[in-house]
């Protein structure tokens, strides 16, 4: 089997690798980069941790489509030789490995950090909110992003604007615009309505097509939206 | 692509995204030539199916705007390009002059 992997470090041109791979029964893409890592090829470079698809650490392009490489069987791929490249719309350090912090400083710019609402002579409330409750089900599809980065990688819309702040920021934000402990919706909400934020979002949804979680980022940003939109014509909104 | 980079997959909501657009744009230069002569049949046809694509694509926009969940976009995209060519083929049929 014949992988064909991005290779790029600096002061090197980028290129296309060939690396031939003795296909085995369950193999994954994963196994197959080790393989070429540990035998013909030490020098390169792609990140990877927990091998059992559960941190997402080994998020990379493969076949054109953001996957797993851990999750992805050999077997599953259409015959023929394999390309895998790093993920679209993140700085590229070397090969495979892209600087992940874009995902940390766009939930800072959309503020997408958790506020506690304080009350006057208590501490800080965190309250659980239970699981049947109203509040705790709008969000239960959102909450358990891993911060892979796939789905920054799929949107077309963030690689057209450095300044949208793409989905797994505004997914976070939805959780929190939800959360009645959180004491910064109002200041949010006002930033969601500038022009490279909600408005920015086609509703291409090739966020939810490629979230190794099964979320739909595509669905918070529409639910974000409505609710700004509501907001704009005078219908308060919590 | 003229590097490295490889090829990327096209999914169906960008599809459906790029197919609005096109559509728009095409719409553009095609009424210019109806308004010059409105009896030409081709252009009447490219028309109708172009308005009909750039209409039944917002509609499509427009229920996952209004909460439609985003994981039926697939299924919307097919029932916008069938309803279409219903539509056309209903309209096309219904000659009035």
């Amino acid at each position: 089997m014949v992988l064909k992997v991005f290779r790029w470090g600096p002061g090197t041109r980028e290129r296309l690798q060939k690396y031939w791979v003795r296909a085995r029964q369950g193999m994954t893409v994963l196994d197959a980069l080790v393989e070429v890592q540990r035998g013909s090829d030490p020098t390169l470079a792609f990140r990877y941790a927990c091998r059992v698809g559960m941190c997402g650490s080994c998020a990379m392009v493969i076949n054109g489509r953001e996957r797993w490489a851990c999750r992805t069987l050999l077997s599953s791929l259409p015959r023929g030789a394999i390309t895998v490249r790093p993920l679209y719309n993140f700085p590229l350090i070397r090969d495979l490995v892209v600087d992940m912090a874009p995902i940390k400083s766009k939930m800072v710019a959309t503020k997408a950090v958790f506020v506690p609402v304080r009350r006057a002579g208590e501490e800080a409330s965190f309250a659980a909110i239970g699981s049947e409750t109203r509040e705790r089900r709008a969000i239960d599809a959102a909450v358990e992003c891993i911060g892979c980065g796939m789905c920054v990688s799929a949107c077309t819309m963030v690689g057209h604007d450095a300044r949208f702040p793409g989905p797994a920021a505004l997914n976070r934000v939805f959780t929190l615009q939800r959360d009645s402990r959180d004491a910064a919706h109002a200041e949010r909400g006002e930033a969601l309505l500038s022009e490279d934020v909600l408005a920015r979002c086609h509703g291409q949804a090739n966020c939810t097509a490629v979230c190794p979680m099964q979320l739909s980022p595509t669905d918070s940003i529409l639910a974000l939206r409505r609710r700004a939109v509501m907001r704009l014509f005078g219908f308060p909104q919590r | 692509m003229g590097s490295a980079e490889a090829w990327r997959d096209t999914k169906a909501g960008m599809w459906a995204w790029l197919l609005q657009r096109v559509a728009a744009v095409g719409l553009l230069g095609v009424i210019v030539m109806h308004l010059k002569n409105p009896f030409m049949r081709p252009v009447q046809a490219t028309l109708l199916g172009l308005v009909l694509l750039h209409g039944m694509l917002g509609i499509r926009s427009i229920l996952l705007d209004f909460g439609l969940p985003a994981r039926w976009h697939r299924l919307l995209l097919l029932l916008a390009l069938l309803a279409g060519f219903a539509a056309f083929a209903l309209f096309w049929k219904w000659r009035w002059y």
